[in-house]
């Protein structure tokens, strides 16, 4: 299993800076990014799949540097869920899921295997009836979760996700974070909702106009600091809705 | 489906090849019928067949990397600044084996400049796309006008070029086209799962260990080169790349191990088709530059699809 080690992160575009100091990640671990609109979320997650180039600093993933890894090998080590997923052209729910598993398969075409493991992740996700559906023609929801099929597909050590539950029902949202939660593959997930992410994470960083504000684990997520990082008043109440599943 | 396809091919082509100016029968021939059989209307319908698989294949390949359903070698701007390209070497004296080398690099430039300018932060716009392709078209046209004028003796005419045609036929030119288109042909289909691929956004393709960037500096190159050949020898034939993906997409879906196959048929098959139209249409012998029933098509096809995606095209 691999484990994700960043050092003295930089990374400048225009105004926005991005730094992080230090942040080691244990193979299994599931940790929430939290923070404002902003606050260089999805920038951390791009840099940590090689989809932007830091300034400095170096991400190693057990010990092997970033850049020293090829794109197939990266392909078997980590997935992304990217915050907008976009398909051109109609192409099928299946065929997009099937996608996941192409960093596993061999001379252009896809196994039985291939095949099996995807129809498991269809009805695993709720979506087998609409697998012959084009994806394109799908709901918000629907799409999220045929993008979050296409992911977890891929099989790999480390998963990220930015902002998963994006426009997914609650019913659906907790279904997906238990699945996902309880998987032994490593995590790291920005989440909006913090409530939600209080539930099913362990390990939270909370990001501020692009620093690394705190790296916690559950217990010592504050009123106070959900304040700082948020600039809001927070109580601890329970005057809200419970969602059990 | 597919086995009737081909047999309706096979039907064109031999059609083709026996209606012309001076209709022939194949089993009454005289010597003179069957001269212009095999020395004119054969090489000239097989011709055009691969001409036509070059433009089809091209559009599919195109469509896939812009992520555009209105790309084609024309709207791009690729066929017209290679025709430009072309122009230019003959108008310089470059030896005729050298001309389509010279389409290619121009057909590249034009085509880089295009994407250049349609692409803000991996995402490519699809309206810009289509913008900076017809003033691609708009500038290469008068170049290539300008050019007609100032080199009056060297260049065969402008409706050749702009308008597109099969007026010079000959073994070794459709040798040379059948070999590029082939190869070409089997670099795409062995990365045909790749080029999938590319139907997802830039961010998804790449964490799936695509290296997107190369395959389309890839494709756009080899895409190029079928059109940078197929506007040396024929003009401009716009549209055929543009309208064949999509009726391939919505007969065999959208995978692309099946695409470009059939891309490529249906082009072969509108262009033989088209041509046939050319040479009968006019009463009296004379023939039509094909590129002028393409557009016509094209351009139908194209408001047809302006329509029916509207909506996607402005909201993304």
């Amino acid at each position: 299993m691999a484990d994700l080690q960043v050092e003295n992160l930089h990374f400048n575009r225009g105004d926005f800076s991005l730094h992080i100091e230090s942040l080691w990640v244990k193979s299994g671990e599931k940790i929430a990014v939290m923070g404002e609109n902003g606050c260089g979320k999805s920038t951390l997650l791009q840099l940590l799949c090689g989809l932007l180039t830091p300034d400095a600093g170096t991400i190693s993933y057990s010990g092997t540097d970033l850049t020293m890894v090829p794109m197939p090998k990266r392909a078997e080590l980590f997935s992304l869920l990217p915050q907008v997923a976009e398909v051109i052209f109609p192409f099928s729910v299946y065929e997009v899921v099937l996608f996941g598993r192409f960093p596993h398969c061999t001379a252009n075409c896809f196994s039985a295997e291939d095949e099996e493991q995807s129809l498991y992740l269809l009805e695993r996700l709720d979506l087998l009836e609409l697998k012959d559906r084009h994806f394109n023609q799908l709901s918000g929801g629907e799409q999220r979760r045929t993008m979050l099929a296409r992911v977890l597909n891929q099989q790999t050590q480390i998963i990220y996700m930015d902002e998963p539950n994006a426009s997914l029902d609650i019913r659906h949202t907790m279904d997906i974070f238990r699945l996902l939660t309880l998987r032994s593959e490593t995590l790291i997930s920005s989440v909006h909702d913090i409530n939600l992410a209080h539930r099913f994470f362990d390990r939270f960083l909370f990001l501020k106009q692009g620093v690394l504000l705190a790296d916690v684990i559950r217990n010592d997520v504050t009123p106070e600091l959900l304040a700082e990082t948020y600039n809001v008043q927070v109580t601890i109440g329970t005057a809200a809705f419970e969602f059990q599943r | 489906m597919k086995h009737w396809l081909w047999v309706l091919f096979i039907v064109v082509l031999c059609v083709s090849c026996l209606v012309g100016a001076t209709a022939i029968n194949p089993l009454q021939m005289s010597p003179v019928e069957r001269n212009i059989l095999l020395d004119l209307r054969v090489p000239r319908v097989l011709f055009s067949a691969v001409i036509g698989a070059m433009l089809g294949l091209s559009g599919s390949v195109y469509q896939l990397t812009l992520k555009n359903p209105l790309a084609d070698s024309f709207t791009t701007g690729a066929a017209s600044s290679a025709a430009l390209g072309a122009i230019l070497a003959i108008a310089l004296g470059a030896p005729s084996a050298l001309v389509p080398v010279f389409a290619l690099a121009t057909g590249i430039a034009g085509l880089t400049l295009v994407y250049r300018l349609s692409i803000t932060a991996g995402f490519i716009n699809p309206v810009t796309m289509i913008l900076a392709g017809i003033v691609m078209n708009i500038v290469a046209s008068a170049v290539i006008s300008f050019s007609k004028y100032y080199f009056e003796e060297s260049i065969s005419s402008i409706v050749f070029w702009l308008m597109g045609g099969f007026f010079i036929v000959g073994w070794g030119r459709l040798t040379v086209c059948s070999v590029v288109f082939l190869l070409i042909y089997l670099f795409f289909r062995q990365r045909a799962l790749q080029l999938n691929l590319l139907a997802l956004d830039e961010y998804s393709a790449q964490t799936m260990g695509v290296d997107v960037h190369r395959l389309r500096s890839l494709a756009f190159v080899a895409a190029t080169l079928l059109v940078g050949i197929a506007v040396s020898y024929t003009g401009i034939i716009g549209f055929v790349g543009l309208i064949v993906p999509h009726i391939a997409r919505s007969l065999f879906g959208s995978d692309m191990r099946r695409n470009l196959l059939y891309s490529s048929l249906l082009g072969a098959l509108l262009l033989v088709s088209a041509d046939t139209v050319a040479r009968v249409i006019i009463p009296g012998g004379a023939e039509l530059p094909v590129g002028i029933i393409t557009a016509l098509l094209g351009g139908i096809f194209f408001l047809y699809l302006l329509q029916t995606r509207r909506e996607r095209f402005w909201h993304g």
